[in-house]
């Protein structure tokens, strides 16, 4: 064969063979389906509305939600499958910042929009939907301990202020009498993205140790230079399971599914409690909610109350550009108000108080287009 | 060497004694140990992804949705990030190689020695230096703060990355391309366009190809400039112009951040995934350079 | 790009764009033109670049004047000092130098001078082998996999060399597995393929005759490299490690994965720290007004600094290709 029919015929090969692969990556992956199979519980309820909607729906935001949120979006295929739902979670400054700019319909954040965040939002009114309820666990990598360990405001602010470095400090010790604590250096390990459990667990700190904690409360804070940075509470649990004498605050949920190890924190009432489904409800018990379906349940009141629990809202605009929109969002937001809630408990979160989520469920009817 | 005057020299033919033998097996070794010091993280690295992504990897792995990141690992794939990257990077070779083999014919039969030429050049190899996260910055300053997030913006971005390696590479090849094939060619009365077209191109096809094809291996790797412009999803997105997209590389920066074991096992997947696409790419472009190219040096 | 060209029998040297201007086919013409638009492409793309990044960042500029070179990085208090970020670009970068340029260099050598060509195409696979793992599995294997068995060594360096006076500061603790110094490794085998390639091709260039004239004198090859070859190549060896320069401090995705996240300037290598790269990576999702602005000043410094070392680097190689030819 000439050269020049021997190129020609390799060029077309190669063309061939790229575009055969991707023609069979397209048409096998259009009839994929989701095999989470354990999410029937909840797809098996049927909420509001039975008419099908179709289109996209794009959310961003924390971290926090984000096993919830990956869990709704599949078993929601199964109430309304011409529906596509995405959630990115980028960290809830993330979910804000995209909300203000357009890119997504909703924003999942764990703390109020912020004073300095006000502008973006160009005077349109924000909805909040409460969504999760959830402990921040103070998550550890401490081998050799006879008890779990239990730790008190003050000294988590000196921990997560540099004053604290080893494990074998007393202040440690005074926490948990009868627990022989290792010499290992304690590495502290924070989020890098602006966060809502950086903003709620400063917060607690602020709120139950003012004197100890200098950094304040917002969801980027100025650590100590030796503080080690990840990514998501997923990026943190990470660092904190691969750095043996780390410690680090991460949700709940993620710790659990990480298998990470946590402390039990000095409540209001004096006790020391570990994170669980039941400590964060009766936490959120007794919170003061706002007209606008806004609180904090850090360091609230009740004897088996764990001090940091905190929560976390869908934010979407209360005005849609158009009724599609709006029909989807309310589809959405029922489901994860609805028959999420049943689910939240195994997924690592707490369910809303019944009457929380009655008012959000009102809520919803304000969406409008 | 001892040379005494007047008498031919004594030419000493023994092998090198003492320090200087010793120095120079030293040196010798130290190359080698280079060598050896290179292979060693290759092979882990190689090694771990194989292992870890063998035993997840199936034709199931390659079409299933993306699950969320708790899902063990025998749940779900990779299949929506594959379509993106196929996707994307088809659209970012489609817009770069034929720009750049249009550069690279104009640096080398019109542009001569002229200094537009020569800084167009100089240029076209600086950009290759250019980190790919600032053409993400770009694009997202330019396009996505217009007209959003999309595959395509993307792949804009990757064409910005493209561009100059497919440049150099034709330049390359072209430049081997013999004057007497065009010689003959004028000399039939062919006009400059006509010459190049037909005789000079297919000339260079072979090196052509397997330039642009590098160029898509390393496309195809490329996490940074598309943090910025396609807004990752884990939904399948069939139309590369509109809404988000996701591709194989930013998978993996999203589940390398995760601490479940299902998402980092669906990450070591789409590694060896993303490793045989790059080392097939590259396999096949040697091959052609080596069996098709009519010229070389 | 090489300055050796041909003579182009259509056109006179010199006087392509005279061509444009006589009677030629409007197809000819046209296709002049197309192809004179790809290669202005190039140009328009780097300043293009360079402009609407700076516009974007102006407010960054403008609210910090020069205090934006210093150390004081506090988005919550709107304070966009950035000079931890160029300092963890500057080590990391040097750290990956130290060890990759020795190892470049003795491979190209190993490639040229000592292994025969039928064994040199095997190690150049390997080579190419290196050069196509994406830096995403990189980061992937060095934050899952080398991370957490290198902090172990940091370790017991750390407790080693307490109390020893510049290698406790250098060497001591804190230490991170995700940390400059691990940043820097994962940077060293990144950029091995590219000084490797580029120091063999300049060395291979070095005339055969001046090789076999040492070994006629009797050197041995580390002799016949020292007298021989290295004079010759050494401008473009420079140029070669230069480029493995720019290509460090650009690299984003593996160092946003291991370095550790940390805005600080210390001078202990196995603590976290942040890069300019990486810190763009991780935080410029999320980022607003003025912390935006400060991201896109960065990615401007870093586009500066990358573009001068490598107009440097290709300067420093071609006056070396040129001098050759000319000796």
């Amino acid at each position: 064969m000439p050269v020049g029919r021997r190129q020609r015929v390799a060029t077309v090969g190669v063309a061939a063979v790229a575009t055969a692969l991707g023609l069979a990556a397209c048409s096998s992956s259009s009839s994929s389906t989701a095999a989470s199979s354990s999410s029937s519980a909840a797809s098996s309820a049927s909420s509001s509305s039975s008419a099908k909607l179709s289109g996209t729906l794009n959310g961003s935001g924390s971290t926090f939600q984000t096993t919830f949120q990956e869990t709704a979006i599949s078993s929601f295929k199964s109430v309304q499958p011409n529906m596509t739902v995405n959630y990115g979670s980028g960290g809830s400054g993330k979910g804000r910042t995209d909300l203000s700019s357009g890119v997504v319909n909703y924003a999942g954040s764990d703390s109020t929009i912020p004073a300095a965040e006000e502008a973006n939002f160009k005077g349109k009114t924000v909805l909040y939907f409460p969504v999760i309820i959830g402990p921040i666990t103070l998550s550890y990598n401490l081998s050799g301990l006879s008890k779990p360990l239990q730790l008190s405001a003050p000294v988590i602010a000196g921990i997560f202020q540099g004053k604290i470095t080893n494990w074998n400090n007393s202040a440690i010790a005074a926490d948990n009498p009868g627990v022989t604590l290792p010499s290992t250096p304690i590495t502290i390990v924070v989020r890098s993205d602006s966060s809502g459990t950086t903003q709620n667990f400063s917060l607690f700190l602020m709120t139950a140790t003012p004197s100890t904690w200098t950094l304040g409360s917002s969801s980027t804070i100025k650590w100590p230079s030796t503080a080690r940075a990840g990514n998501g509470n997923g990026g943190v649990a990470s660092a904190i399971k691969s750095t043996p004498g780390a410690i680090g605050y991460v949700d709940y949920s993620d710790a659990k599914a990480s298998g990470l190890t946590f402390a039990s924190i000095k409540n209001k009432d004096g006790n020391y409690v570990a994170p669980s489904s039941a400590s964060a409800s009766a936490a959120a018990d007794g919170v003061t909610i706002s007209p606008t379906l806004t609180f904090h349940a850090v360091w609230g009141t009740g004897a088996q109350a764990y001090p940091i629990t905190y929560q976390s809202w869908v934010l979407v605009y209360e005005t849609q550009p158009n009724a599609n929109d709006a029909a989807m969002l309310k589809a959405y937001i029922g489901y994860l108000l609805g028959p999420m809630q049943q689910m939240s408990g195994s997924l690592g979160y707490a369910p809303l108080p019944s009457s929380l989520d009655q008012m959000a469920t009102a809520q919803l009817s304000k969406i409008a287009s | 060497m001892a040379a005494v005057a007047g008498q031919p020299q004594q030419l000493d033919l023994r092998e090198p004694k003492g320090w200087r033998r010793t120095s120079n097996r030293i040196v010798t070794w130290l190359m080698v140990l280079a060598f050896v010091l290179v292979v060693i993280p290759l092979g882990f690295v190689l090694v771990t992804t194989v292992v870890k992504g063998a035993s997840i990897i199936s034709w199931q792995f390659l079409t299933s949705s993306i699950p969320p990141n708790v899902a063990p690992a025998d749940i779900g794939g990779m299949g929506p990030a594959i379509v993106g990257t196929i996707e994307i990077t088809a659209l970012a070779t489609i817009m770069a190689v034929p720009l750049g083999i249009l550069g690279a014919i104009y640096l080398n039969e019109y542009g001569g020695k002229n200094w537009l030429a020569a800084l167009i050049g100089f240029f076209s190899d600086v950009m290759t230096g250019v980190p790919s996260i600032i053409m993400g910055l770009f694009i997202f300053t330019i396009w996505v703060l217009h007209f959003g997030f999309s595959g395509f913006a993307g792949a804009l971005a990757l064409a910005c990355l493209m561009l100059p390696i497919v440049i150099r590479s034709t330049y390359e090849m072209l430049r081997l391309v013999p004057n007497a094939l065009r010689e003959g060619s004028y000399a039939l009365g062919a006009t400059k366009a006509r010459v190049t077209m037909t005789v000079v191109l297919p000339a260079a096809l072979g090196g052509i190809v397997s330039g642009a094809m590098l160029a898509v291996a390393r496309a195809v790797g490329e996490t940074a400039p598309l943090l910025f412009t396609i807004l990752i999803v884990t939904t399948v997105n069939k139309n590369p112009f509109s809404g988000a997209n996701t591709s194989l590389p930013s998978q993996i920066f999203v589940n390398a951040n995760s601490p479940f074991v299902g998402a980092q096992a669906r990450g070591w997947g789409a590694a060896l995934t993303l490793i045989v696409i790059a080392f097939v790419l590259m396999v096949v472009a040697r091959f052609i350079t080596a069996r098709f190219s009519r010229f070389s040096r | 790009m090489s300055t050796v060209t041909r003579a182009d029998p259509a056109t006179p040297a010199g006087s392509a764009h005279a061509a444009l201007r006589e009677r030629r086919p409007l197809g000819d013409r046209s296709f002049q033109i197309l192809a004179l638009a790809c290669g202005l492409l190039v140009l328009v793309i780097l300043v293009l670049i360079a402009v609407s990044t700076s516009q974007q960042a102006s407010s960054w500029f403008s609210a910090e004047g020069f205090k934006v070179f210093t150390n004081n990085w506090n988005p919550a208090a709107n304070q966009f000092g950035a000079l931890a970020f160029i300092y963890g670009t500057a080590i990391t970068a040097v750290i990956a130098l130290i060890m990759a340029v020795p190892v470049s260099i003795g491979i190209a050598l190993l490639l040229t001078e000592v292994v025969p060509y039928r064994w040199s195409r095997p190690i150049v696979y390997v080579i190419d082998l290196l050069a196509v793992v994406p830096s995403v599995v990189w980061g992937l294997w060095g934050i899952i996999v080398f991370a957490p068995w290198i902090q172990h060594i940091y370790t017991s360096i750390a407790s080693g060399v307490t109390g020893i006076p510049v290698l406790d500061s250098l060497f001591g603790a804190p230490t991170s597995g995700a940390s400059f110094f691990t940043a820097g490794i994962i940077l060293a085998f990144m950029i091995t393929p590219i000084v490797t390639s580029l120091s063999r091709e300049v060395i291979a260039t070095v005339p055969q005759i001046d090789r076999e004239g040492a070994y006629a004198l009797g050197a041995t090859r580390w002799e016949m490299i020292r007298g021989a070859v290295w004079p010759h190549s050494q401008g473009g060896v420079v140029g070669a490690v230069l480029l493995g320069l720019g290509r460090a401090m650009g690299e984003t995705i593996a160092v946003a994965l291991v370095i550790g996240s940390s805005a600080t300037i210390t001078s202990h290598l196995f603590a976290p720290g942040y890069n300019m790269a990486a810190v763009i990576a991780n935080q410029f999702g999320e980022a607003t007004g003025e912390f935006r602005a400060a991201l896109m000043g960065i990615g401007v410094l870093l586009f500066a600094f990358t573009i001068i070392i490598n107009i440097i680097a290709r300067w420093v190689v071609e006056r070396s290709a040129r001098r050759k030819r000319g000796a």
